[in-house]
């Protein structure tokens, strides 16, 4: 996690030196290239649209194609993996108004609807990753304009992903047309970083997108243990023992205030709303902005890997009410046992990361997800990239099935499981009758690599396949 | 799983059988500890026996239900029903697959130093001088599969230095993990790490040149020209000693153009770390004008568009699967590289860059299966025979044929699933990574360390140990790496 | 009492020798000779600053001046084999004005510790310079060395590449030419980049610029020995001093100390003398056992360190724990000498900066808990260094003709309640002080009476990376004369900082490692202190420079 976190600090530090060259680069490299090959793109489709049924299909694609085409869709013949319940053979899904309108393998087609034929296909709901910041940043190195990730300052709780969010950016389709349909995309500097949004991964503006708009709070615990190295100048959330011990305090300290004059502010407007005689306090869009956290109505997502901060962490949401969910936990299956007596859930954000200490034994990152499963603690898995590797998501899961978690399990961790951990269950990750539909039709396993997608829904509306990796691929692949 | 791996040994054997236990043990305390290489080099007398695996041979297809015969280091059969001597130790490898082990053309593990940032020509520094054999990411590779690395310098200056290809021979001396007989390679490097590494600067100091790209074919052509010169002074000079000249002074041996000479004479790889197509096709021609050849480009993210140039020159080339957007240079990469420059007939690899990555470099050539179709061979052979190949290693391994080297992988399952883990790795019939024997020795390590800390040198102050005492005062000269390319550390690209 | 002798440093020697009579003898003692059996009670002789007769049954001369050895035990001098002794450090002129620019003039004018005028290489790869020609006598340093029961020492220039050349020194002498025993006695090699961003600037150019340098030695000679037999008709070649000084080292008439711990350093070190067929020394030498029969088989001897690791910092429940490879590290070094010596490894003991003196006999004492023999263990401090170093005839036993350098305990050498009664060095007595205590953990430090610049205490750093917004930072501080250790710390971690010193003029310098991901590589920090303020640069390498500057707290800033 904190590898990927620092991208950004080294972006600042050269962009001073990449500022003339980013716009002609992005040029060269971007809108011109895209547009030519939009119209390409769509003439291969056009050609190819296997299985699907190509007119219906092409039919609709317009002007509106890389915003999806909306419809009413049954999906027939399918193997459906609901996630949320048994398999079901031979089935068919019916996608109607966003939604998904019917499930099993006795389902009326409604009339009208667009067919696509699954069979020799599974159907699964879409992938969600919770540790992205998605949108926030394009090129994280040498290209600081690009960049909107992380505000000026240690506290600002009022800085939502939101409104930073880049629908077009090429990360978008790259990561969802490898299944990953949703993310949660959080903001990354300071101590509060900011609200993180949780987005499907379609959508011509963040509106279109927002499924959450401010679904969380994201703070980086500060830190002071760690391993002895001194990031200090050149990297953020570098950790380290002992004498730092004093200046982490004091920033916990910042946070507790902070937190409790929101605390306080909402108490007092709500006195003042149901009590003519209370005087208003002023309004204050900072302190406003974390009252529905230190309420424990949204959940605050803080970064941290140590097992003493996670440990830090979970007494201090409990002494403030909160709702802390871990993003990274590198050592939460040491805990497991003490997060699964909070009722802590974990972002899992470094699988893949290198085992910290020398003495660590090679798998302990691969396997900490089945530790965490087996003690009960509620997980999901996460690339805990910024963007261009989100994608990656499934490969994870794999990998963590590989090393002791179930199949079924892997597989909820990322889709079903972080769902319920944002709030959202009730409305994605599963294929259930009324959730929305964002559905991955492959060839294979979702989480095997080697596995083609050949459908994708996302609010109910099907989704080309193409990415700024398809266009220049169909641009260059028959150049002679 | 104690099923699985069954050993027909006896007990006298079993000590150097599984002797190189040591060497894996040594990871889990991640320093070889006193006489583990010794014990372990015993192994190589002896035979193992790989029963009923399905074998991904790379060059002969995918054999089902086979045995594979490995004798003093080599592979002496594969085929079914093979015997061996009552000695070997067989390893009954039923539902399991048996893939070479994986080549990574491009690592910078085990290296303390690597770049030699401060000129723009540094062909005079080695990497072979630099090779760390305990570092503990070496082991965590292993259990990817992995068995031998390209160890490169880094992409901080033009020419950089001299690379050296390993095999991940864990626990044992330095000198064995040299790889017997690969050919001498060298570092080039284009493009924004070139450009950046000349940006930091003190104030005050000139920035190193060069700092654009225009810069970058000047340096090459200098070097280049320097090189002919020095080697026709050299020329001269030997023709004058042939002619039994009095009183001659040799030239300066130049540790800096003389590899630049082997280059011209087709004896040292060219490995060029480069992503814009313009920089490629810089390369290709110059070093046609020179008249040598690049064998490999490195990274080339946008092979795709010059796949043509490429091929009719004759380099290889070494991608990431599919990493792409980390700076200007790479936001034109696409996953369908590797594809697309396969069909243009160029030898590609699959390589890492990275510590961590290298680690799954089996998911990252099964992408490849998925991003431009290539088959399940074609795919296979980007982390194994390809990468050999470009490394001019290809005759030892990168492929399961018997005569070649015994380096190869035990997986679970294919090892392009997801789903697969690596059972056993070994390095020349030996075994440097053993997941059973792995978990087996963790209490023991506990143990060792509980033992350790109740040294009074370890026991804290209060706990009747010694004063902390002032840091050991010694020469500098650690890890001195920095890569500029990027923040990420074990991350070169 | 310290004050007075740092301000006076000569003064006992100034005492000496307005003696005349310079014959000691030391009667009744136990004498152990080294070279020879151990007298159980004796005399040792001392005349004109040699030792001039030894035995049970020697008579003090009656010209003598008597010291009653009843009780105490005569050894020979004991010798550290390697050290900086009397060298001087780097110092940088006060920087005027302000601004990075005027700091980085500032370094780049900055007076390294030795240099060589006309060389034709840059500072650190100057291997013509010559210990000799820069030890300076007298300083704390030495005094606690002589306290410790050390008499002779080989000191060395601190820093470089190629350092320059050693010499043996006696730890007495009010000129350096009274005190040099031997020089040139070898060259030494560090590893240590050039910090000033020229080539090398890592440890793979370190290793290149080596290779170049003797190849280009070895033409060197060639082509002085053409031209030197018939000039004419041949181009005169450049004569370069720094190349004529590697000539003796290529033939393998001068040794070539290498500094070297770590297993695979030491195998590096190896291989280059191989590759050049040196005459290799090993200084360091923690994991020298690791590579001890290749040490035995090419018959290079190692100077030991007696630093031994041990725990750097307080743990504190946030902290990792020690790995256990660093657990094993201060568990095995105390064996190290012990299987040296089983395996026919040639060593001697050298202290490898340690900072508290006490250490060195006592460490040494340890060895002989784990598995080294007495007499090996007096060997290494004795005439195994002298060997080495090259003057077995003048040092390291206690032998008729040889340099009356003694060391004389109240017990046992390596027992714990001895003490070193005298100390003779060229046949004259020494004043022994106690060693200094171990230096206080919140670090007085600041020797009383020095004109050192003190830069022990608390001081806030804001550090400024161009681009990026300044960062405060805490440095701590101890100092001990030269000798600076600390921590620093900031918003992002915090670390002990090392190579550090601070110089007569008020020059600092430090190291601080700097964590990137999973990389180390270190910053380093060179700056001035004036009063309560310290400013100065820093450069990381790869990752960039800028400038620091400082306040030290309880003090008022002026202006």
């Amino acid at each position: 996690m904190s590898l990927k976190t620092f991208s950004h600090v080294a972006a600042r530090s050269v962009a001073n030196v990449f500022a003339p060259s980013v716009t002609n680069v992005v040029l060269r490299g971007g809108v011109g290239a895209r547009r030519m090959s939009f119209a390409l793109a769509a003439l291969l489709l056009l050609s190819v649209a296997p299985i699907a049924s190509a007119q219906q299909a092409s039919s609709t694609m317009g002007q509106q194609f890389m915003s999806g085409t909306p419809g009413t869709y049954a999906i027939r013949n399918a193997r459906i993996v609901t996630v949320s319940g048994a398999d079901i053979e031979n089935g068919t899904v019916v996608v109607r108004d966003g939604k998904i309108n019917a499930v099993g393998t006795n389902v009326a087609v409604p009339a009208g609807a667009i067919e696509i034929d699954a069979r020799g296909l599974s159907v699964y709901p879409g992938m969600i990753d919770l540790g992205t910041s998605m949108g926030l940043v394009e090129i994280p190195q040498g290209a600081n304009p690009t960049v909107d990730v992380a505000e000026v300052g240690d506290m600002n709780p009022n800085a939502q992903a939101f409104y930073g969010i880049n629908p077009h950016s090429a990360h978008v389709a790259v990561t969802r047309v490898n299944g990953v349909t949703s993310v949660l995309s959080s903001p990354s500097g300071g101590i509060i970083s900011g609200q993180a949004a949780f987005i499907n991964l379609l959508g011509s503006s963040p509106q279109e997108m927002s499924v959450e708009r401010t679904a969380a709070l994201v703070v980086n615990y500060p830190r002071a243990a760690g391993g002895g190295g001194f990031g200090g100048f050149f990297q953020q959330a570098q950790a380290n023992p002992a004498e730092a011990a004093t200046a982490r305090d004091r920033q916990v300290e910042q946070l507790r205030k902070l937190l409790r004059d929101a605390e306080a502010y909402g108490r007092a407007m709500d006195a003042a709303n149901s009590d003519r005689t209370v005087p208003r306090p002023d309004a204050d869009v900072v302190l406003a902005s974390l009252v529905p956290y230190v309420r424990g109505e949204r959940p605050v997502v803080f970064r941290a890997d140590r097992e003493s901060e996670i440990r830090a962490i979970v007494r201090f949401s409990e002494e403030l009410k909160l709702k802390p969910i871990i993003l990274g936990g590198n050592d939460a299956s040491k805990i497991a046992a003490f997060l699964k007596e909070k009722n802590v859930p974990v972002i899992l954000g470094g699988l893949f990361d290198l085992p910290s200490r020398e003495d660590d034994f090679y798998d302990v990152l691969y396997e900490s997800a089945a530790k965490l499963q087996q003690a009960g603690v509620r997980f999901a898995l996460s690339t805990g990239d910024q963007g261009a590797e989100v994608r990656d998501l499934p490969y994870r899961a794999g990998m963590a099935a590989a090393f002791g978690l179930s199949r079924a399990d892997a597989l909820k961790s990322v889709t079903l499981y972080p769902a319920q951990i944002m709030g959202v269950g009730d409305r994605l990750g599963s294929i259930e009758v009324g959730k929305i539909a964002n559905l991955v039709i492959t060839d294979g396993d979702l989480l095997e690599a080697r596995t083609h997608i050949r459908h994708l829904f996302i609010n109910g509306r099907q989704v080309p396949l193409n990415s700024r990796h398809t266009e220049l691929y169909d641009q260059f692949k028959n150049r002679k | 799983m104690r099923k699985l791996i069954t050993l027909f040994v006896s007990l006298a054997v079993l000590a150097p059988a599984w002797g190189v236990g040591s060497a894996a043990r040594a990871q889990q305390s991640q320093r070889p500890r006193e006489g583990a290489a010794r014990g372990a080099s015993n192994a190589a007398a002896t035979e193992t026996l790989i029963r009923n695996a399905t074998v991904l041979t790379i060059t002969r297809g995918t054999l089902a239900n086979t045995d594979i015969l490995i004798r003093n280091g080599k592979i002496a059969g594969v085929g079914q029903n093979l015997k061996a001597s009552d000695r070997a130790r067989v390893i009954d490898a039923t539902g399991k697959y048996v893939m070479p082990g994986i080549v990574d053309a491009h690592s910078h593990s085990m290296s303390d130093a690597i770049n030699e940032g401060t000129l723009s020509v540094t062909s005079m520094v080695r990497i072979r001088d630099m090779l760390n054999p305990t570092a503990p990411n070496l082991y965590r590779e292993l259990a990817g599969g992995v068995t031998t690395l390209n160890v490169l310098h880094g992409s901080a200056n033009t020419i950089g230095g001299q690379n050296t290809v390993v095999k991940i021979k864990y626990g044992r001396p330095v000198a064995e993990f040299i790889f017997p007989g690969a050919p001498p390679g060298i570092k080039f490097a284009l493009g924004e790490n070139v450009k950046r590494a000349s940006s930091t600067v003190l104030p005050g100091q000139t920035r190193r040149y060069p700092a654009t790209r225009m810069g970058q074919e000047e340096v090459l052509r200098d070097a280049f020209t320097r090189a002919r010169n020095y080697k026709r002074a050299w020329d001269e000079h030997r023709a004058a000693v042939a002619r039994n000249e009095k009183n001659l002074i040799a030239p300066r041996r130049d540790l800096q153009l003389e590899p630049l000479v082997e280059i011209l004479e087709g004896k040292r790889f060219v490995h060029a770390h480069c992503y814009r197509a313009d920089e490629i096709i810089m390369l290709l021609n110059l070093a046609d004008e020179f008249g040598f050849k690049i064998r490999t480009l490195q990274h080339v993210l946008e092979g795709y568009k010059v796949a043509k140039e490429i091929a009719a020159h004759g380099a290889g080339a070494s991608s990431f699967a599919d990493s792409w957007g980390y700076k200007i240079e790479a936001y034109d990469a696409i996953p369908y590289n590797a594809a697309v420059m396969t069909r243009a007939g160029i030898i590609v690899s699959i390589n890492s860059d990275s510590d961590e990555r290298a680690r799954r470099l089996n998911i990252d050539a099964a992408k490849m299966m998925k991003y431009g179709d290539l088959t399940e061979d074609e795919a296979l052979r980007l982390i194994t025979i390809n990468p050999a190949i470009q490394l001019g290693i290809q005759e030892r391994v990168g492929s399961i044929e018997v005569g070649k080297d015994a380096d190869l992988a035990i997986w679970t399952a294919h090892p392009f699933s997801v789903y697969s883990r690596v059972e056993t790795t070994f390095i020349d019939g030996d075994i440097f990574f053993d997941r059973q024997q792995d978990l087996a020795r963790r209490p023991e390590l506990q143990r060792e360390r509980e033992e350790l800390l109740k040294a009074e040198v370890n026991r804290p102050p209060t706990e009747g140990g010694a004063q902390p005492g002032a840091p050991r005062r010694r020469p500098a000269n650690h890890h001195d790496d920095d890569d500029v390319d990027n923040g990420e550390g074990d991350n070169h690209r | 009492m310290v004050a007075s002798v740092a301000s006076s440093p000569t003064s006992w020697v100034a005492r000496a020798q307005r003696s005349a009579i310079d014959t000691y003898a030391i009667t009744g003692a136990r004498i152990v000779t080294v070279s020879g059996a151990e007298i159980a009670r004796g005399t040792v002789v001392i005349r004109g600053g040699l030792i001039a007769a030894v035995g049970a049954n020697v008579a003090a001369p009656s010209d003598a001046r008597i010291i009653d050895g009843t009780g105490l035990t005569v050894y020979p001098g004991l010798i550290d084999a390697n050290t900086n002794l009397g060298m001087p450090a780097a110092t940088a002129p006060r920087p005027g004005g302000g601004g990075a620019a005027a700091f980085l003039a500032a370094q780049q004018q900055a007076t390294p510790a030795v240099s060589s005028p006309n060389s034709s290489q840059p500072v650190g790869l100057q291997p013509e310079i010559l210990a000799s020609d820069v030890v300076r006598p007298g300083g704390e340093q030495i005094e606690a060395a002589r306290n410790a029961g050390l008499t002779a020492a080989l000191t060395a220039p601190r820093e470089g590449i190629f350092m320059g050349q050693s010499a043996v020194i006696n730890l007495a002498g009010e000129t350096p030419q009274q005190m040099i025993v031997r020089s040139p006695v070898a060259l030494h090699v560090g590893f240590t980049p050039l910090r000033t961003g020229t080539y090398p600037g890592s440890l793979l150019g370190v290793f290149a610029a080596i290779r170049q340098m003797l190849l280009d030695a070895g033409r060197y000679r060639d082509a002085n020995a053409v031209y030197e037999k018939s000039p004419r008709g041949v181009r005169r070649p450049d004569q370069d001093k720094s190349l004529a000084a590697l000539v003796p080292v290529l033939a393998r008439e001068m040794p070539v100390v290498m500094y070297a711990d770590r297993q695979r350093e030491i195998e590096r070190a190896l291989d280059l003398a191989q590759e050049f067929n040196l005459r290799l020394v090993i200084a360091g030498g923690a994991e020298s056992w690791r590579v001890a029969e290749r040490l035995a088989a090419a018959k290079v001897p190692v100077l030991l360190s007696l630093n031994y690791p041990r725990r750097t910092t307080a743990e504190t429940p946030e902290a990792d724990p020690d790995p256990v490879r660093v657990l094993r590290e201060r568990v095995d070094a105390p064996k190290t000498a012990g299987r040296l010596a089983a395996a026919g490894v040639r060593f001697a003991f050298q202290s490898g900066g340690l900072s508290n003196m006490n250490d060195y006999l006592a460490n040494v004492s340890k060895s002989l808990d784990n598995g080294l023999a007495r007499d090996e263990a007096l060997r290494a401090l004795t005439i195994r260094a002298a060997e080495i170093l090259g003057v077995a005839d003048q040092l390291g036993t206690i032998e008729v003709g040889k340099i009356a350098n003694l060391t004389v305990t109240r017990g046992d050498l390596f027992a714990r309640e001895r003490r070193i009664t005298h100390v003779f060095i060229d046949g004259r007595p020494v004043d022994l002080k106690p060693a200094p205590a171990p230096p206080a953990a919140g670090g007085t430090a600041a020797a009383s009476g020095s004109t050192r610049a003190s830069a022990s205490g608390t001081w806030t750093l804001r550090v400024q990376v161009e681009g990026q917004p300044e960062r405060s930072l805490t440095l701590t501080l101890q100092q001990e004369t030269e000798r600076l250790s600390g921590s620093i710390q900031g918003d992002f971690g915090s670390a002990q900082i090392a190579n550090a010193s601070v110089g007569a003029s008020g020059d600092i310098k430090f190291t601080v490692p700097v964590t990137t991901g999973t990389q180390t590589t270190e910053a380093t920090f060179n700056g001035t202190i004036s009063g309560n303020e310290m400013r100065g640069t820093f450069t990381t390498v790869g990752s960039g420079a800028g400038t620091f500057n400082g306040t030290r707290a309880g003090s008022t800033t002026p202006q």
